[in-house]
């Protein structure tokens, strides 16, 4: 990828690092979020189905971080493994903990927090990706098209179980109001550019901000109207805006567990 | 005798009998004595929840893997391990019918302490060595147990074993793979393979259980060997064990945590230390250094989750 | 507590490529037909290819028991209904100095046209 390196100005590479590192560092972190779910599920086969989403996830924030290296911006596992939170540019959603307590303990993890999570994020990564597919950035574009093969499933996964458990026992439809409003005051800047919206949208490296709203909430809409139910307002903006390195103190215990053996040693091979 | 429900007791057992001994396969819906069916219910739900327990001291490490291939390697081999569990629960769940119990009963015996988990998965894992010495050695051991029951006479338990077989080659080569690293590594990396190796030999030669029911009070391999569930010994399957991996330790520049073992040329067979066998009782009463966190973690995963199941069975169509 | 249960088996079926036929897989535990297609692929076919699925609810499933089983034993003496019992031929039209259409070769007429 050196020719193409070559031939960007300082301006737009700069543009598409940041828009890499967004995409990255949010499949990297919900999926690791994911992989602390292993072996906790509500169900045997659910346990082996999600998991596959989080593999599937975790195996795009690779190829994100993987066109980073391609950039010289360094090497792949460092930029997953090393990078400081105030560095990281995944939104606040991304990186909260899957309920109270360590995975190593006995956490007391929310399987509605996980559907709902895990629908809302899916569903903004479909926008998304649509729109990367026209990137200007080539490489990025080549790799949305690879990525929205995966998606199809996820969104399918993860619609069944939201549905469905809206259509079940009291209990679970209360449960799944409060996971929602936890998520959508998340929700605020898994959208954002941050400090870069300008030069992101201005170089075409994806559609804009309020037009990728625009969709999500259309996209939404149909099956909210089939639970009578209005589809949640996304918030103008967060109080932290993770886009600009701003992140709570559950990022800061992920990278801990995340990098715990990598930082060892990180020039040994593993 | 044509008529199966004109015939007696001893004439169905008789043709049983003879089916095994033909080498056919008994179906989930065919007549099986007891002791048949007591057998393999034992021997498979243990099977299947030490699946699913097993997965745990494996995932601890999944978080902590150090690097994206391994975060995703480690990933998926638990999540196969999961998988086992179901496979393996499905085929228990079937031959528990006729008791009326299914797998939610299984997860009751599991936390009241009647239904056992293998001794391996009671263990400590300490490092990200402990996470490769798993998929090399425990792993191994396993192939070596459940290769044996490939041809079981249990149709569905031999057909869930070929699924499983099939995956387990990747785990052999998952956990060489991050052995190999950490042998070929850096003097901190290969003392981390050799520390998990001394930790977790005994729990390794335990793991094929006593070599006679006079070790331990009791032994389930005869009845399974009677029944072709299998056909080697545990003592014959720890010795193919060693013949397998003895050799692949000692290449990699490993020490053998037992300075006395070696093989007996004229006799052909290793001569070893034996492990505590009173430990080993102790652990698989869920005695042993981490049984009691476990499945604490099992327990209060699954109640947290009932709300879960209780939604699903709503939503039954 | 007993707890209510949604345990309803599903058996799996799948096909590797859409021109190959449908296979049995193996059963899972779902409460209906649509979580259980959204957990099949990934419990069964995580390493193959796959082009369809069909989920069926074991309940719709009319096996057979043992005696019945038995209607099913069959004496060897059918070569009539197979090639078997016309091998014969072969020799008959060397001597017309023609060959044998045998299923090697009728089967591929198929292909393109040769």
């Amino acid at each position: 990828m050196s020719s193409t390196e070559n031939v960007l100005s300082p301006e737009y590479k700069e543009a598409v690092t940041n828009l890499l590192f967004q995409l990255a560092d949010d499949d990297f972190l919900i999926s690791f979020r994911g992989s602390e779910w292993l072996g906790l599920a509500p169900h045997i086969e659910e346990d082996v189905a999600s998991s596959s989403i989080s593999q599937d996830t975790m195996g795009h924030a690779a190829m994100y971080y993987t066109l980073l290296e391609e950039l010289s911006i360094g090497k792949a596992d460092d930029l997953a493994h090393l990078r400081p939170a105030s560095e990281r540019k995944n939104s606040i959603l991304a990186e909260r903990v899957n309920g109270e307590g360590y995975y190593m303990e006995t956490p007391q993890y929310d399987w509605a927090y996980a559907v709902v999570r895990n629908f809302f994020y899916a569903q903004a990564k479909k926008v998304k990706i649509d729109s990367l597919r026209q990137s200007s950035y080539q490489p990025l574009a080549e790799t949305a098209v690879k990525v929205n093969m995966e998606l199809y499933y996820h969104l399918l996964h993860w619609k069944t179980w939201f549905v469905q458990l809206l259509s079940s026992t009291d209990e679970a439809k209360q449960k799944m109001t409060a996971a929602m409003e936890l998520v959508m005051k998340d929700f605020g800047d898994v959208f954002s550019y941050g400090n870069e919206k300008a030069a992101i949208e201005g170089n075409q490296l994806i559609a804009s901000e309020e037009e990728l709203k625009a969709r999500w909430t259309a996209n939404m809409t149909p099956i909210f109207e089939s639970l009578e139910m209005a589809v949640p307002a996304i918030p103008e903006a967060s109080e932290k805006n993770g886009r600009n390195g701003e992140h709570t103190e559950e990022l800061d215990g992920a990278l801990a567990t995340l990098s715990e053996v990598y930082k060892l040693d990180p020039v040994a091979v593993w | 005798m044509s008529n199966l429900t004109m015939m007696t007791e001893e004439e169905k057992l008789e043709q049983f009998v003879q089916r095994i001994e033909a080498g056919d396969k008994i179906e989930a819906d065919d007549w099986m004595p007891e002791e048949y069916r007591m057998a393999l219910i034992k021997l498979i739900s243990m099977h299947g929840i030490s699946e699913i327990m097993g997965a745990l001291p494996e995932k601890e490490w999944v978080p902590k893997a150090p690097s994206l291939h391994r975060k995703l390697g480690i990933m998926a081999k638990v999540q196969d391990e999961m998988g086992h569990g179901q496979l393996l629960l499905r085929v228990a769940e079937d031959l528990l019918k006729p008791y009326g119990k299914n797998r939610g009963d299984l997860m009751q015996d599991l936390f009241n302490g009647d239904l056992k988990f293998h001794n391996v998965f009671h263990m400590d894992t300490r490092t990200w060595g402990d996470a490769g010495l798993i998929g090399w050695l425990v792993d191994g051991a396993a192939i070596i147990t459940q290769t044996n029951m490939l041809g079981a006479s249990y149709g569905p338990y031999a057909r869930a074993l070929q699924r499983i077989c099939a995956e387990e080659v990747f785990h052999a080569q998952h956990g060489e793979a991050i052995i190999m690293a950490l042998a070929e590594g850096t003097e901190e990396q290969r003392a981390m393979v050799q520390d998990a190796l001394n930790r977790w030999w005994d729990a390794l030669l335990m793991f094929f259980g006593p070599a006679s029911k006079d070790t331990t009070g009791s032994s389930k391999q005869d009845v399974t060997i009677k029944y072709k569930i299998r056909t080697k010994t545990n003592e014959q399957l720890r010795q193919a064990f060693f013949d397998k991996y003895v050799p692949r330790i000692l290449s990699l520049g490993l020490k053998l945590p037992d300075p006395t073992m070696h093989y007996d040329e004229e006799n052909k067979v290793w001569v070893y230390q034996q492990p505590d066998w009173a430990e080993f009782k102790k652990i698989i009463k869920n005695q042993g250094p981490r049984s009691q966190e476990r499945l604490n973690l099992r327990r209060t995963s699954y109640e947290n989750n009932a709300w879960v199941r209780d939604a699903l069975a709503a939503t039954v169509s | 507590m007993a707890e209510k249960t949604f345990y309803q088996e599903y058996e799996v079926f799948s096909k590797r490529t859409p021109s190959s036929a449908f296979q049995h897989q193996f059963s899972l535990l779902a409460p209906n037909e649509d979580m259980a297609l959204v957990m099949a692929q990934e419990n069964f076919m995580r390493r193959e290819p796959v082009a369809d699925i069909w989920i069926v609810n074991r309940k719709h499933i009319r096996a057979m028991d043992a005696e019945e089983k038995l209607t099913l034993g069959r004496l060897d003496n059918k070569q009539y209904r197979t090639t078997k019992g016309y091998g014969y031929l072969k020799k008959k039209w060397r001597h017309y100095e023609q060959q044998m259409l045998d299923e090697k070769e009728i089967l591929s007429w198929g292909g393109d046209g040769k």
